[in-house]
């Protein structure tokens, strides 16, 4: 229930709150469900992507790679539990 | 299915929605903005009964946003008189509804609540509270549309500083802040006001710092807009003429 709760709020900050916000909720958020920082920066930018200001989607790129982040480390952490 | 690969499944069908029907997208989302505006506005207010320092802050805040306006007006109406040219061109605009900015907009745009069924058109110029000129419009969609601040980070406006009015290259950095490079013997100071093309010269902001060092031949500029970009809640928009939307290389056509 908290990990839904942590999900949604961090979706809902997008919106809600400035951007630094959402980015603490998605650190918060990302060892217990890695895809929410993918989900966040694709939401943020499907909200507010500029294709003439900035050239890249960055919040997307920067969630992507929290996101793999994310998935390295848990299967570090697997590999070393097993081993 | 966890929660995250949920969250990642309904964002995509957020962007599907946004890249198939724009339109319909800003519709579904436009209340939850205005919710976002209804929720600031009431922590604000709930804030400011704790001390009466919040509501001095609070008035003060109201104070100098209205004290910048009027003091933008003044100096627009004063080039109009020291102009020809400026006198008699005024138009009526289309007053729009904010629905989104900075700093929940990252990317420093404005979502406003017009399009073209109001006859919004791309290279509309909008001006904020006492005539500031914000930005142009950079997209236009059936009942919404897009500002693109001149602070936007990388986009550029040609512009005068100073009594002088020295001809300077305006650069947006975002966050309602922009920057210049000027020669040392131009002689700008902290407070001078930046003007932009419009109707005459019209005021954008002041110089707020003023960066030099000897060893260059120039100094940096560092300009604050006239009005806050995070607390604009409608603006004013007018056509400038193709010329000014021309010289301006990134206001360029984007799907919204």
């Amino acid at each position: 229930m908290m990990r839904g709760i942590l999900t949604f709020s961090t979706l809902a900050s997008v919106i809600f709150f400035p951007w630094p916000l959402t980015v603490l909720l998605a650190f918060a958020s990302v060892p217990f469900e890695p895809l929410v920082p993918l989900a966040a920066g694709l939401f943020a930018d499907t909200l507010y992507y500029t294709p003439s200001a900035g050239g890249l989607p960055v919040f997307t790129l920067c969630g992507a790679a929290m996101t793999i982040a994310a998935f390295f480390v848990r299967s570090r952490l697997v590999a070393g539990s097993i081993g | 299915m966890s929660w995250g690969a949920f969250a990642l499944a309904a964002v995509v069908l957020v962007l599907l929605l946004r890249l198939l029907a724009p339109n319909a997208f800003w519709y579904v989302f436009t209340p939850a903005f205005r919710a976002a505006d209804a929720l600031a506005a009431g922590s604000h207010a709930v804030l400011s009964r704790f001390a009466d320092t919040a509501a001095l802050a609070l008035q003060n805040e109201q104070l100098m946003r209205e004290n910048a306006a009027l003091a933008s007006e003044n100096l627009a109406l004063a080039e109009k008189v020291s102009s020809i040219e400026g006198l008699g061109s005024g138009t009526a605009g289309i007053v729009a509804g904010v629905v989104a900015r900075p700093p929940a907009s990252p990317y420093d745009i404005l979502v406003l609540s017009k399009g073209s069924a109001e006859d919004v058109a791309l290279g509309m110029e909008a001006f904020g509270e006492g005539g500031v000129p914000l930005g142009i419009v950079s997209s236009v969609l059936e009942n919404f549309s897009r500002v693109t601040p001149f602070s936007a980070p990388n986009a550029t406006v040609e512009g005068w500083v100073g009594r002088a009015h020295t001809p300077v290259t305006l650069l947006g950095v975002g966050g309602g802040a922009m920057r210049a490079s000027i020669a040392h013997a131009a002689g700008v100071l902290v407070g001078d006001t930046v003007f932009v093309p419009g109707p005459g010269l019209l005021p954008i902001g002041r110089v707020v710092r003023v960066d030099s060092d000897s060893s260059l031949p120039t100094v940096t500029l560092h300009i604050q807009l006239a009005l806050n970009l995070f607390s604009i809640r409608w603006v004013e928009l007018r056509a400038t003429g193709p010329a000014f939307v021309d010289a301006l290389p990134w206001a360029t056509t984007m799907p919204l």
